[in-house]
């Protein structure tokens, strides 16, 4: 059990790619932290550096308020679950579990016990003599995990372990890790690149783009308060729909304008936002969650400074929920990352309650919630909230 | 050639139910025939050599220059002239060191070249392929004066030392290529496991590169036994090696081919069964890696 400390860590490869840069993170005794990015974005070679299998080109990384950048991996006491799970293909289950124990001088009935009491908590105690060929993918997985919690260490350090996994498994193990991890209490440092299983995961979560982090929080602020665009558009699905929008003061007070478009923004988001001010009569980039878009019709009231009318293109059923997409004027770009989700970027998505009746080719008078609009700088794509 | 599944249409071919004779069958069945006829005649060209040693080992002088009848006469002139068991003994040290040479050699370096990509590794690897390149009838006389320089040629060293440097460059490729094939994950998991590199080869990479360590083996016994030149220039009479010493039998005015062939098939033996014995690992050795 541990704290992890990473002070301005920068990984610079020898081909001259920067895969991270001045990462500052610090994971609690206990934690159970996510990164969460994009492919590419930077989160294994992270992970890496913790584990200490790739040297640091500079910063600093301490393990319970000691620097180990010159430590060697297996004197970190730190165990690692791989993308791949890495079992070793030629000895049992039993002998995966086993085998670090072996190496750090464990006595026998130690062994016995740890490995048969990790084999009772993943269910796998009838598979102990097979080999890891003969086991299905998520009970490899399982092994993975096996082998990590017998070492009792002080981390995990788990590369996107249930990328290899179908849907519904990874569903399952999710759940399984989350109780595992919160049974065990060990420090852990979780890597994915899927945005839901971060925020359902983590204790908190961490999001990197291009090597840098952009906001380290509880998944819950993650998504109410987004620092900036890559955050908003990263987490969330669907995603925040963002607009190239002006804020101007009309006659009834301050509001943003997007195409024939025109919102209220109330008092209370104003106050939330004193940045906003600064941007008055200039370009922003207007956020609003798919969920803040609902269907006055159904009888919840809307002033109607924050009804639009939108022309909808599309309506998606999915039983628990409807998604109406509408064409809207221009929506804002916002980087590379979400570039190839052109569809977010020329519509708008509302996400609806399954009773409205709007439909395809109609235009639908659509409410906006405006107390939970969300506004962006358009040039630094920073959040504008104080 | 044919694919042991059924492919869809053959599979809807089948359903359908063609006649004993549909034109399909027929080209299936004359082009198995065919194969069948040239396999066979591949079998019978590379079998009458084995034939002939047989045949000829167990006849006299006079029997092989009449070519008829059959006796132990070439087995009894063999071991009057060859000291057979001597020889097949000097053999098995020669080849059992020099192999033992090789494999400690290109299982660490290929494990090195493959896992352990240090500053000029490429270089260095390239150099140790190129190797290969060298004829060895092109280096042969230098390298004879270097051991003789350095005294080696009046015992096994000599010989061990000159076949495990000729084996090693390309044991060394063999190696190197195998271990490139397991994944970095691996060794990095048994590195976190708390391994150091000198164990994580010995308790991972080696177990792992079981096939390769048994197809080199089986190619280098094969070529150290059967060797000729390097066993008759830098091995004394004393030591010489069975295909040396059947060399020496030759070499005399008269000679009997009887006595040849028997050494000849006495001297096979070995190199068959260490095919045989490790014939699995090698079919296993060719297949690994395919498919997940
Ligand atoms: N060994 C390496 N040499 C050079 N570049 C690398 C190496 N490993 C990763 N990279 C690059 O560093 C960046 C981050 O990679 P990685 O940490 O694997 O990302 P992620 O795990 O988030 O997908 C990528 O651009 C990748 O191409
Ligand atoms: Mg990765």
């Amino acid at each position: 059990m541990s704290r992890i400390e990473l002070d301005a860590v920068t990984k610079q490869y020898p081909d001259g790619t920067t895969a991270v840069r001045a990462l500052d993170l610090a994971v609690s005794d206990g934690e159970l932290l996510v990164l969460v990015g994009p492919s590419g974005c930077g989160k294994t070679t992270a992970l890496r550096m913790i584990a200490g299998l790739e040297d640091i080109t500079s910063g600093t990384i301490s393990i319970d308020g000691r620097p180990v950048n010159d430590v060697e991996p297996r004197h970190r006491d730190i165990a690692m679950v791989f993308q791949s799970y890495a079992l070793y293909p030629h000895l049992s289950v039993y002998d995966n579990m086993a085998f670090s124990l072996k190496y750090r001088k464990t006595g026998k009935s130690e062994i016995k016990k740890r490995v048969a009491e990790a084999a009772r908590i993943l269910e796998l105690e009838p598979y102990l003599e097979r080999k890891p060929r003969q086991l299905s993918g998520g009970q490899r997985q399982r092994v993975a995990m096996g082998r990590a919690i017998v070492r009792q260490p002080r981390a995990f350090l788990m590369d996107e372990p249930l990328s290899n996994l179908d849907a519904k498994l990874r569903v399952q193990m999710r759940a399984e890790i989350a109780q595992l991890q919160r049974g065990l209490g060990t420090t852990t440092i979780y890597v994915t690149h899927d945005q839901t299983e971060a925020m359902t995961l983590g204790t908190r979560v961490a999001v990197i783009s291009g090597g840098v982090l952009q906001q380290v929080a509880p998944p819950g602020e993650l998504y109410r308060r987004p620092a900036n665009l890559f955050v908003a558009s990263f987490i969330g699905s669907p995603a925040m729909n963002l607009i190239d929008a002006r804020f101007e003061r009309s006659d009834g007070g301050p509001v943003v304008t997007f195409g024939e478009h025109r919102l209220a923004v109330p008092q209370s988001v104003l106050a939330a936002h004193p940045a906003l001010d600064r941007h008055l009569g200039g370009e922003i980039v207007l956020g609003i969650r798919p969920e803040h878009l609902y269907d006055p019709a159904l009888g919840r009231p809307a002033d109607p400074e924050s009804v639009i009318s939108l022309a909808i293109r599309l309506r998606e059923e999915l039983g628990s929920e409807v998604h109406a997409h509408a064409a809207i004027g221009r929506a804002a770009h916002v980087d590379q990352a979400t570039a190839d989700d052109v569809h977010s970027l020329a519509t708008l998505v509302a996400r609806m309650d399954p009773r409205t009746e709007i439909a395809e080719g109609q235009t639908a008078a659509v409410a906006v919630d405006t107390a939970e609009l969300h506004f962006f700088d358009k040039e630094s794509g920073a959040s504008l909230r104080g | 050639m044919a694919a042991p599944s059924l492919t869809p249409e053959r599979r809807a071919a089948t359903r359908q139910g063609p006649g004993r004779w549909s034109p399909r069958r027929l080209r299936r069945k004359t082009g198995t025939w065919g194969l069948f006829a040239l396999m066979l005649l591949v079998a019978v060209v590379m079998l009458y050599p084995f034939w002939y040693i047989i045949d000829n080992a167990f006849r006299s002088g006079t029997q092989f220059d009449r070519q008829s009848g059959h006796s132990l006469g070439g087995w009894r002139e063999l071991f009057a002239n060859l000291p057979v068991a001597g020889q097949m003994l000097n053999s098995t040290l020669v080849c059992v060191a020099a192999i033992a040479i090789i494999l400690l050699v290109s299982t660490t370096s290929g494990f090195a070249f493959a896992k352990l990509r240090y500053r000029g590794s490429g270089i260095v690897f390239l150099l140790v392929v190129s190797a290969l390149m060298v004829p060895l009838q092109s280096i042969i006389i230098p390298e004879y004066i270097n051991l003789a320089k350095l005294n080696l040629t009046s015992s096994y060293l000599g010989a061990i030392l000159v076949y495990a440097a000729l084996g090693t460059p390309f044991a060394t490729f063999l190696m190197a290529t195998y271990y490139r094939g397991i994944s970095d994950e691996l060794i990095e998991a048994a590195i976190i496991d708390g391994l150091g590199y000198e164990r994580t080869f010995v308790q991972i990479a080696l177990p792992l590169s079981l096939p390769a360590i048994a197809t080199i083996t089986v190619l280098q016994f094969i070529q150290i036994w059967d060797d000729l030149l390097v066993g008759l220039l830098f091995l004394p009479p004393g030591q010489r090696t069975i295909t040396a010493g059947l060399a020496t039998l030759s070499a005399g005015r008269t000679t009997s081919i009887p006595a040849l062939m028997a050494g000849s098939l006495i001297s096979a033996v070995p190199a068959i069964v260490v095919y045989l014995i490790f014939q699995r690992h090698l079919v296993k050795g060719l297949t690994l890696g395919m498919g997940k």
